[in-house]
């Protein structure tokens, strides 16, 4: 495999996929509460979940985002590159309606859950995705691959 | 108006209009047991039904109103008579129709609340996505065919 098969724009995206896959492990959102039980003290605890813990169907779209963004990447370094040019449009579009899925998810978490580190580093690693798509579009105009 | 359309953006149009309808329809419902009759109840406990519509769930209310948007731009810049023309629309509208025939068959199996009942909202989104995604495909197929 060369690294060097892949466009600026193609490496952003597959990079920020793998960073979203790795992230969407990490807690997204959770719960804390103590109780105060008479004879018994403070009884308190949290709970964290995952982006796939969470009942959401942001979990299915994020797996969708993520593969667009690596086919094109793992086909070209694979070296059967093939004619995709639907490709990068369909990364940038589906990473930037997902940027904005989870941004909404900041201002309106499901249940009121806690946010948690992992939707602030998903919504990063979706935004990358966005980026590498549009730049990897950019990259076809200037190369006339289209 | 229906002159500047393709045959693709119309049924695109329509699978937005069908969609953004169904979205204010019940998708989930919740149905209480029935007593005999003569039984009472306190006042706290129901056993009548309740339905929500898709705006009371999840991220998947947003995504279907961002594909209701995109699959309807066509129309709605012709209703305007504005000129402007987007070379993306069409596939943008075939790939969120198709995600969005995924996301809503996937909130029907495998995402969907246990103990509730499924509602004609639900299937009528699910057609919508479907009409929309082949709108979508349908519009670039006719692009391309314009193009040579």
């Amino acid at each position: 495999m060369d690294a060097n098969r892949l466009s600026q724009g193609q490496l952003v995206a597959a990079v920020s996929a793998i960073a979203l896959f790795i992230i969407s492990f990490l807690p997204w959102f959770g719960i804390s509460g103590g109780v105060v039980v008479q004879g018994v003290g403070a009884v308190g605890g949290s709970e964290n979940f995952s982006l796939w813990e969470s009942e959401n169907p942001l979990d299915i779209y994020l797996l969708i985002v993520i593969l667009v963004a690596l086919v094109p990447a793992l086909l070209a370094l694979s070296g059967g590159g093939g004619d995709a040019p639907l490709a990068p449009f369909a990364t940038a579009l589906l990473g930037g309606v997902g940027t904005l899925l989870i941004l909404y998810q900041v201002f309106d978490t499901p249940g009121d859950l806690d946010r948690k580190v992992g939707l602030f580093l998903g919504l990063i690693a979706c935004a990358g995705i966005a980026v590498g798509g549009y730049l990897s579009m950019q990259e076809d105009v200037g190369g006339e691959r289209y | 108006m229906g002159g500047r359309l393709s045959q693709g953006q119309v049924i695109a149009a329509v699978g937005a209009a069908a969609l953004l309808v169904a979205m204010f329809l019940p998708w989930v419902g919740v149905s209480g047991p029935s007593l005999p009759s003569g039984v009472q109840l306190p006042q706290a406990v129901g056993t009548g039904s309740t339905s929500d519509n898709i705006w009371e769930g999840s991220t998947l209310d947003i995504y279907l109103l961002v594909t209701v948007i995109v699959a309807a731009l066509p129309a709605l810049l012709a209703l305007a008579d504005a000129s402007e023309e987007f070379s993306f629309v069409s596939a943008a509208t075939f790939l969120l129709g198709f995600v969005g025939v995924i996301l809503v068959a996937a909130f029907l199996t495998v995402d969907f609340p246990d103990g509730a009942d499924r509602k004609y909202g639900a299937f009528i989104g699910l057609g919508a996505a479907l009409v929309i995604a082949f709108g979508g495909f349908r519009a670039m197929q006719e692009e391309v065919g314009g193009e040579i």
